[in-house]
């Protein structure tokens, strides 16, 4: 066995083992970088391989990939930071079914596959030919996944950000509860602005102009607050 | 032979090249201050030795793993950057023909190791530090690799020593003047330095580091000055014409240009300051970024001219 083969293994492996971390991590951030340590692996094997070229930006385009997806996964979850204990797997029956199918589907492939023995001729400029493939014949299928690619970013960034064109995203929704039928998580704002008209000239300030005698029945309906109708 | 003098190459420059940035620190902030500047030859090797017998900080429950490892995986990356410079014609560590990816998988990789010590020390003016350095580091990276590819064209080459060759006939900061301005903002911003110190601010009590002392504290501040060097060894190549000139062996102008560099970027970062973290952002994606695709669109006019 070559250098090359226990390099090949060893690689093999860690991807395999950071691969497998990744599901049972009980982060965001760790899971984000643990897949790119796999990723990281891969890109080393595609050295290995003679693909220079891929093999390093796998690791560049990787590493930044994992570190938008841990900002944008922290950024639209309700686990501020990322650094609270949280689950990382559901729908567990329909996802070990997948899993198994995948892999039997996938083994079955390279155990019955004849794959082609063609060793890369040394001094074949590879990264030209990878070039001229992926802007030549290629260039509408490559570009046409680029544009789909950017346009899903977009699109579901401006799906699921708060500030919506046609209001707050997250209107009428519920943060799920710390325990099993507990109450919603998080702070609830209080209904109506929160406003307390109980110490009229000290919580609001010298703007409303109130009567100092606390006028009964006086109603603010011009201080911007809604439902601001209280009875003193 | 010559792989083995351009590995004790890396590490000497990166030794000798560290501790000439914190003599420069030194130097040009007593100057702008008008203090008097005293020995600022041993002042760092004496820092480094109070930091060596200084107590290790721990905080609650960090991310251990990660906390302990990100300094030594940043000095690791510095190592790594370095190593796709080329010293005079052959003598490069990595002499694939992909030393520009490689370097922007430095950056990249840079961005997510100060991430890491800030968000696995489990305390907030880190955690505050790691999430604003994400945000201004990822543009800087974005902006740098088009600066990049722009000084690959003329090379027609993603090779570090094939881009220094295509300078033979004229440098590249005076083929492609955008690019060494917009290029030294990545050296600041790789290194948490001055303007673009977002993680490490004082305005953050230390940011990223706030919790780190002791030998880890060490190492992470080593790392920042390698990394300062191993970028301006990477921008001279790219830019300054690396190992090229008359008279003199080729390490040697190398190492020349990048000490000037080094001087450069420590007066920048002592004459500049720090941006709000949102100001800035403004700045990087409205202002900057588009002088980068400039810089890109001119290199490929001339390219096709």
């Amino acid at each position: 066995m070559s250098g090359i083969d226990l390099a090949f293994y060893a690689l093999s492996i860690l991807a395999i083992a950071r691969g497998w971390r990744v599901f049972a991590t009980d982060s965001m951030v760790r899971a984000s970088f643990l897949l790119l340590l796999s990723f990281i692996a891969v890109g080393l094997i595609m050295l290995l391989l003679a693909a220079p070229y891929l093999g390093v930006a796998t690791v560049f385009m990787m590493a930044v990939e994992m570190m938008v997806m841990a900002l944008f996964m922290v950024m639209f979850m309700m686990n501020p930071a990322g650094l609270n204990p949280m689950m990382m797997v559901h729908q567990h029956r329909f996802s070990l079914a997948a899993g198994a199918v995948a892999f039997v589907g996938l083994a079955a492939i390279t155990l019955v596959t004849e794959f082609p023995v063609d060793p890369v001729a040394a001094g074949k400029p590879v990264i030209r030919d990878l070039g001229t493939e992926l802007l030549g014949n290629s260039m509408l299928i490559f570009e046409s996944a680029g544009v789909t690619l950017l346009a899903t970013m977009v699109g579901s960034v401006i799906l699921s950000s708060r500030s919506g064109r046609f209001g707050a995203a997250d209107a009428g929704s519920k943060p799920p509860p710390l325990v099993p039928g507990g109450e919603p998580a998080g702070r609830v704002p209080e209904e109506g602005g929160g406003h307390h008209h109980h110490d009229h000239g000290h919580s609001q300030g010298d703007e409303h102009q109130h009567n100092p005698s606390h006028g009964h029945g006086q109603t603010h309906g011009n201080d911007g607050q809604r439902g601001g109708c209280h009875e003193h | 032979m010559i792989g083995l003098a351009t590995f004790l190459g890396v590490l000497a420059l990166l030794g000798f090249g560290a501790w000439w940035v914190v003599a420069l620190d030194e130097l040009v902030s007593g100057r702008m201050a008008g203090r008097p500047l005293g020995r600022i030859a041993v002042r760092p090797l004496q820092r480094a030795a109070a930091l060596l017998a200084q107590q290790q900080n721990e905080t609650e429950r960090p991310d251990l793993l990660n906390w302990k490892l990100a300094p030594a995986l940043y000095l690791a990356l510095a190592g790594v950057g370095l190593a796709v410079v080329p010293f005079a014609p052959g003598a490069v560590l990595f002499d694939r023909e992909v030393g520009i990816v490689l370097w922007g998988a430095v950056e990249a990789l840079t961005v997510v190791v100060v991430f890491l010590h800030g968000w696995s020390a489990n305390s907030q003016l880190a955690m505050i530090g790691a999430y604003r350095y994400v945000a201004i580091g990822l543009p800087v990276m974005l902006l740098s690799m088009f600066l990049l590819i722009a000084a690959a064209l003329p090379a027609e080459s993603l090779s570090v020593p094939a881009v220094v060759e295509s300078q033979r006939g004229l440098w590249n900061v005076l083929r492609q003047p955008l690019g060494l301005p917009l290029f030294l903002l990545l050296g600041l911003s790789l290194t948490l330095r001055g303007p673009f110190n977002y993680a490490d601010a004082s305005d953050l009590a230390g940011g990223t580091s706030v919790e780190v002392s002791g030998a880890s504290r060490l190492v992470w501040e080593i790392a920042r000055l390698a990394m300062l060097v191993a970028f301006a060894a990477m921008a001279s190549s790219v830019f300054l014409g690396g190992y090229l000139g008359p008279w003199l062996p080729g390490p040697v102008w190398l190492v020349v240009k990048t000490a000037v560099l080094l001087a450069l970027l420590v007066t920048l970062a002592h004459a500049f300051a720090r941006l709000s973290p949102s100001r800035m952002l403004t700045l990087l994606w409205t202002v900057l970024m588009p002088l980068a695709f400039i810089d890109l669109i001119l290199a490929g006019v001339e390219a096709l001219a």
